[in-house]
Formats: C-alpha cells, structure tokens, sequence
C-alpha cells in the first residue's frame, strides 16, 4: 500500500468509486480509495437498481437530469456495459390528494425538460398489460427514468477510475484520522498509514464514524437504517419494463431486470437505527402481498434471493454533501437516503468540480451538510422501499 | 416403458389410478401418485425445456426438485418443477422454451394469514437422517413437525433396493426400500406430524421461536414454529464437465433409481455409468436387476472405489469397468444416442487413439454428491468448504448442533456419507434437540453417547479415515 496520497476517499461504494474516477478525469492525481469490504459491499449492491427524475423539489430534479445524461453515456465514457435501461417510472395514483402531489411535481419536472406526464389507468395498463389497475385513478410516467446493473457500474467505475491511476485497496479499514491545526496529517488504516492532505468521506452508512475520526465539529444526522429487497426467478423479459411504485401500498417498488428477467424489487419497511442486515420474514411476506396485489400473476412465481442494505437516512432524506470548513480539504458525500446510486454520476462529478475548480454550476447547496445544525432542512425527497 | 417385472418391487400392485395429461396438446397416460417429469419418461419425452440463451434442449437431471433442469410449463405457470410435482387428470403441460410469459388475467390472490402449526421441533427432511431424528425426538415426548418438498417420505431410501452392511439395530441385511417403510411407520406411530409436498423456504428467528416458512403444493404459505429446527435436507446429484454434458438422458445416478426403483419406469435401454464409487456400481447391480443393458462404468481414479462386494457381483455379471477412464463426450439430436469415453495420463488428459464409442440412450452420472446446505446458509449458521464432506457444511457439535443456537443438522447435508451414519447423526440431533427444548431426561445423554460410539466404529474403516479428517474441520469441541 502506499504512503502518501493526495486524496483519500473512504467508501468504495459507486459515491466513492465515482468520485475518484471524476476527481482523475479532472487531471487530480495521486487519489486512493479505502474500502473495508470488497467494492460495493455497503449500499450499492444491495440497491434497487433504479434510477429517476421524477422527484418533488428542483435540486433533485436537476442533479437527477444531469446523473440520466451520464448514465446514457455510461458505456461510451467508461467502456463498460452497465445495463442502464430507460424503461420509465410508473407511479400508480389512488386517490385524488396523490393526484395532485404529483401534477404539482410534474409540472415542476417538465420546467426542467423532464419529460414526466399523468396518465389514464388504460395507458398505464398498455405500459405493463399484467398491471393490476383496480382503484387506480391515474399514473405519473417519465420514460426517461430507468434503472442499472448496481454490480456492473461499481466495476465500470472501478475499472475506469484505476485506469486513470487511482489506487483501490479492498478489505483496508480507515480506522483514524490524524488533524492537526485544522489540517489532515494522515489516515491510518488496518494496514497502514497514508498521509493526505484531503479526505473525502463516501461512507455512508459508516459517515458519521468517520466524521467523528477527523473531528468534525458539525452535527450532521445520519442513521442505518435496514432495507430489504428481493429477487424473483425470471420469466419472459420486457414484460415489466418500468419500475412500478405504489405509495398506495406503502411504497412498494419494482421492475423486471432488463437482462435475467426476474423482479427486483422491496416496500418501506425499515427497522432501526441499526447495522443489523438479517433478512426478515416479516419483509418477505409483506413484499409478497403488496407485490401480489399489483401484479397479481407474480403470485406464480418464486422468490430467489432475499436481502437487506442500508438507506442510510438523514432527517430530510436528502444527502449530506459539501466541504466541512472546520477541517481543511475534509468533503462529505454521505446519507443519500436510499438515492445514491441513481445519484452518483452527478453528484460525484460536482464534488470534482468542487475540489478542483473551487465552485460548481450544479445545486451543491441543497445538499449543505449545515443545513441540520441550522434548522433549515428541506422538504422530505421522495423516497420508496 | 414401465417396468413390468422387477425381481424386488410388484410396481403393479404401487401404482394408483390410471389418468390423462395433455403434453403439448397430446394425451399421456400416467398414474396418481406419481411426479410429471417422471410420467413424461415413461412416454418416451426426454426433452423438458430449451435453454434461454442458446435454445439448448434439456431433460431430468436430478429427479428429486434440487437441480432445476426439469422446468416446465404446468397449466400455464411457468417454471414447475415437473420431478416432484405430481400429475393430476386433465393437467396440461408444455416444454419450457426459454423464460416465459406470465398468465395474463390473474386475479389478486386473496390473502389471509398463512397457516400456522406450533410445536417443539421441526425437521426439515424425511430422508433417513430427518425421520431417525424426529422418531428419538418424539419417543422423548417433543411434538414434532416433519415436512418434506417430496411426495413421498424416505429420501433416497426409497429407491434402494440391496440390503445394508453394519449392524442389526443400523438395519443390517434389510433393503432400503423396507428401511424408508419402517422408519415412516415408526414417526407416523410415535406421533410426528408429516407435511409432504412442502418445501421449506427459510428459517426465521421470531422472538423466542424458530420459525420455518414453506409453501405446501407451490400455493400454500405455512408458518411452522417450534423451539429447535432439524436440518437434513441430504444432498445433490453432482455434474462433470464434458461435452454435451447437459444433452436430455445425462442422469445424475439418484434420477435414474427414482425413475426405475421409485416409479417403475424404464430409465432407457442401454446404460453408460460415470463413476464406480458406491453409487455407480450399486447403481449397475439394480439396473441388471430392472432388465436394463449395462455398458460398461467409467472411472477416472486408477482404483474401483465402490464396496468390493457390489464391485465384484458387477463384474461378474459381465460389466467392464474401465479404470484410468473418463467421458469425452454426448453425442445425440436432443438425446443422448451415444458416448464416447476415453484412457487418460497421469496428469488426467485424454490419451489420443484410446477413444472407445458406445451406443447408449442413458448417461448415468455417478460422480458424487455434495450437501444440500442452502438453508443452513440462509439461517446465518457458519460454512466451510471441506473437500472430504464434498462441499460446504456448517460447523456443528458433537450433539449435531450448529453455530445458530437451536438449529441442528443430519446426514449428508452436514457432509456427504452414508444412509447409516444419517440414522445415527439424526438420532443424535433428535435427542439432542429434545434436551433442549426441556421435553428428553438428562439420561438421554447415555444414548447419545452410545450412537457417538456407533458413528466411531461405523468410521473406523478405511472410508471412515477419509471422513474423520473432515469431520475435525468442522468440530465445534466443547
């Protein structure tokens, strides 16, 4: 392992992995990433797998508008297949006070050229015929939406960014961080020290430990809290080509896999604060029923796979993200809530410009990692699973 | 073809009533009782499903709802395992031709709480290992609960048709056939509660219970509880790499005597085997015993590693048993029509020029097994890979319990052996599991120790050598 680095990012989750490849695109150099597990362990691989515009306040909408771009060009810029497909987001309305929070969002997400729009209960069945429309009375559509392989874009990330000359070490555990005057020294880790002058904290779930070893005076809430989701055996694929939510049905989510077919897919129900990620029976029966009664011929299928992840979550479960000016060169990108893959390409491609070029165009502020020990948080991000 | 003789079983006096199934639209005689993959053989249907990416046809593998090689459409829901799901009068069945549609014009199902039984311990398994378990547990006053994904209770006993070696209380002398009738008998007797058709799909800590979510004939949720779970769920069939490996009528060995010794159904008519252990060559002897032509065995070691007895009574039924040999390829359209085995080096490469062609319609696999440890898995109890037990197992006691307190394991899914170290490792779990649910006399400790002392001398021979080296891998010493 080396001992020194310029930057030192701690998270080897897509936040991390992305961030170190947009940092190296940007001409930084000498930049290492701390993983304590292998790539991806924490959140993203235990994710969703979609990825959307459809939020309900302008930030979000615009970071998510700028992450579709770069997911569109994923391939091309990382030159690697990352299954990105853009089989829409289907909201399903039951009642008219739904109804009119998301005529209110869509409105907000067509001012910045989302193209979202409500539909009939017979145009979201023409979308996905095996749809259960029973007291649905409208749906909110964005074809542009859709969803990655989580697995695929850590390793295009990865390979992208270690091509660039980014250090990776796996299983390497940030257990201290060394300030003094205000100034990062060093980060050691369970395999040794690496001095810095720059750490980026993508931990995450794991954020606050880390906030706390470079002694960052800033109050900046952000829990664990268990998720679940599940995985069903395949059948004919392009059969469920959105990713299909009901709030209805305590915010249930789920799509068919673009490339094995089966349902991924998981609803709201969270246990916690805690690490604890055992999969629950209560989780499996619940997301069977909810799933069930959407698309009622999943009642024929098995599930596969059962797990749970972390969202982990902030009081307005958007991210804390931005530079803590208590301790020079320490960033933040953490607590995304359940967001951050969808995420990524644009938030990592801001902090860059944020390191590099001291400033960027994209709304950063929303994020401010300030806003809790301020009062100001924002209005709660659309959140499922 | 069924069988109409067999020197061991009156299939004719097994099978139950006569019914129709549709195979793409064409009636097919079969009988009640018996699984549709199985009922297709004996019509003369190899080919199950086409593989979704390369279109590849593909048959029955295992025959005992582990391998999914059987998938198949059943009135119009994909993805059946048509080996242990039984045939009903007018049930319409079609080959699985890559993934799927979904029926379209499903009703929601209706929801209601699953069923709930309750008591003291659940076995997982009715094999020898599960019913040996959940007989001590219940002599001992537990109330037991056994389910089973298959339809019939005894595991691969019921398809065993020679006599067992040991002792006369380990069933010495009694065919496995009859072993499987008593051990079932003996459970029914002592009270245990019997679900078959029921697979268990998790193990779940719910508050102080254990909780064993399964689903009985794919519609049916059941919620068993209870204070200690029995793990003996056996084993898989496993595969080789060789060409057409997966063309239809490659049969892992156990597919074959559940067909033939199970079902009454003629596994084919001439037989390559692949491996003369034990199961490759006791496997030989009971499709002598069916009429069924015997080729020749290959083995790849330089040594027959099966029991001399059965080795010897092989050969002298005139069936070449080919050392230093392994299977080159299948050759057949959408079946197997021949074999072509070759000599190999030292260093395990086919030697060029030995090659030796068979025209065979069955391709017996009979290269091992490896333990079933899927839901230990999932229950959080710790695996290692031990090569003398054939696969992952988890770390147990000497009391068969695992790393997850209240969770016990038995038989081949705690490392691959025999049906009677299963009994004795299931008797141990079972008493063991009724000590600690309160129910056994702390003077069951003695027995325990007696069946300790059995499962030593059954593997003091030079078999046994091999599995203590990997028993020790796994030992958790007080």
């Amino acid at each position: 392992m080396r001992s020194k680095a310029k930057t030192v990012i701690i998270g080897g989750g897509i936040i991390g992995l992305s961030i170190a490849y947009n940092l190296a695109k940007m001409g930084e150099e000498d930049i290492v990433v701390l993983e304590k597990s292998y790539l991806g362990s924490g959140s993203t691989f235990r994710c969703g797998s979609g990825i959307r515009q459809q939020f309900g306040d302008d930030a979000n909408i615009q970071m998510m508008k700028r992450s579709v771009e770069i997911w569109k060009n994923m391939e091309n810029e990382l030159g690697y297949n990352v299954e990105f497909e853009q089989g829409g987001y289907l909201f399903l309305l039951y009642d008219e006070e739904e109804l009119k929070t998301f005529e209110r969002n869509v409105k907000l997400q067509n001012k910045y050229g989302v193209p979202s729009r409500i539909i009939t209960p017979e145009e979201a069945k023409e979308i996905v015929p095996l749809l259960n429309t029973d007291g649905v009375i409208a749906a909110a559509f964005n074809h542009t939406d859709g969803k990655a392989n989580p697995f695929k874009a850590v390793f295009a990330y990865a390979n992208a960014a270690k091509k660039l000359g980014v250090d990776i070490y796996e299983y390497t555990e940030a257990k201290d961080i060394k300030v003094e005057d205000g100034k990062i020294k060093k980060v050691i880790t369970d395999k040794g020290e690496i001095e810095t002058g720059r750490v980026i904290n993508a931990a995450n779930a794991w954020a606050p430990l880390i906030n706390k070893m470079a002694g960052v005076p800033v109050d900046i809430p952000i829990h664990p809290y268990k998720h679940q989701g599940i995985k069903t055996e395949p059948f004919k694929i392009g059969e469920i080509n959105p990713m299909i939510v009901s709030f209805k049905h305590d915010g249930v989510y789920m799509t068919q896999e673009a490339n094995q077919g089966g349902i991924i897919g998981g609803y709201a129900l969270k246990y916690g604060p805690t690490y604890d990620i055992t999969p629950t029976y209560e989780f499996l029966r619940g997301v069977s029923y909810r799933f069930s009664q959407i698309i009622p011929a999943l009642k024929y299928l098995n599930v596969i796979r059962i797990w749970a992840g972390y969202y982990a979550e902030t009081p307005d479960d958007n991210a804390a993200i931005g530079r803590i000016n208590e301790v020079d060169e320490f960033y933040i990108a953490a607590g995304f809530s359940g967001h951050g893959f969808m995420l990524a390409p644009a938030v990592s491609e801001a902090i860059a410009e944020l390191i590099v070029d001291g400033k960027t165009s994209k709304p950063l502020w929303f994020y401010d990692p300030y806003r809790f020990e301020r009062g100001e948080l924002r209005e709660q991000a659309v959140q499922m699973g | 073809m069924r069988l109409q003789e067999h020197p061991i079983i009156d299939f004719t006096k097994r099978r139950g009533r006569k019914v129709t199934i549709y195979f793409e639209g064409k009636p097919i005689e079969a009988y009640e009782g018996e699984p549709i993959a199985e009922a297709l053989h004996a019509a003369g249907i190899r080919v199950l499903s086409y593989t979704p990416k390369l279109n590849r046809p593909r048959g029955l593998f295992c025959a005992i709802g582990k391998c999914s090689s059987c998938l198949m459409v059943v009135n119009g829901i994909p993805n059946v395992r048509t080996c242990i799901t039984l045939v009903e009068d007018g049930m319409r069945i079609e080959r699985q031709r890559g993934l799927q549609p979904l029926p379209k014009n499903v009703k929601s199902p209706r929801w209601k709480d699953a069923e709930k039984k309750y008591g003291d311990i659940i076995v997982i398994g009715g094999g020898p290992a599960g019913l040996a378990a959940a007989i001590k547990a219940a002599e001992n006053g537990a109330k037991v609960m056994l389910i089973d994904e298959n339809p019939i209770l005894g595991g691969q006993l019921v398809k065993q048709t020679h006599k067992f070696f040991g002792k006369r209380e380990q069933f010495a002398g009694v065919r496995g056939i009859k072993i499987a009738e008593i051990l079932a008998k003996e459970a029914k007797d002592k009270g245990v509660e019997i679900h078959l058709e029921t697979s268990a799909i998790g193990i779940f800590q719910e508050g102080d219970q254990k909780m064993v979510a399964a689903v009985k004939k794919n519609t049916h949720l059941m919620e068993f509880y209870g204070k200690a779970v029995i793990v003996a769920t056996g084993a898989m069939e496993k595969m080789i790499p060789f060409k057409n490996n997966d063309l239809p009528g490659v049969y892992g060995a156990g597919a074959i005597q559940t067909l033939m010794n199970t079902y009454g159904i003629e596994p084919g008519k001439r037989v390559l085997i692949v491996g003369a252990g034990n199961v490759g060559v006791i496997l030989a002897y009971q499709l002598l015993q069916a009429n069924v032509e015997v080729v020749a065995i290959v083995e790849a070691m330089p040594r027959i590693g099966g029991y001399f007895v059965h080795a010897a009574k092989i050969r002298r039924l005139g069936v070449p048993i080919y050392t230093r040999h392994t299977i080159l390829r299948a050759e057949g359209k959408e079946k197997v029509e021949r074999a072509v085995i070759a000599q190999i080096d030292e260093k395990w490469k086919p030697i060029p020029g030995t090659e030796k062609t068979f025209d065979v319609d069955i391709i017996a696999l009979a290269v091992g097994l490896r333990p079933s440890v899927e839901l230990l898995h999932q229950a959080g109890c710790q695996l290692v890979y031990v090569r003398e037990l054939s696969g992952y197992v988890t770390r147990h006691d000497k009391r068969m319990e695992t790393t997850v307190r209240g969770i016990f394991v038995a038989g081949d899914s705690s490392g691959i052996e025999e049906a009677t170290t299963a009994m004795l490792e299931g008797k141990i779990a079972g008493l063991s599991a009724a000590l600690l649910v309160g129910k056994a006399k702390p003077a069951v400790l003695e027995e325990i120790k007696k069946y300790q002392d059995d499962l030593n001398e059954f593997r003091s021979g030079p078999f046994g050598q091999h599995i203590l080296k990997g028993i020790e891998k796994v030992m958790i010493h007080d």
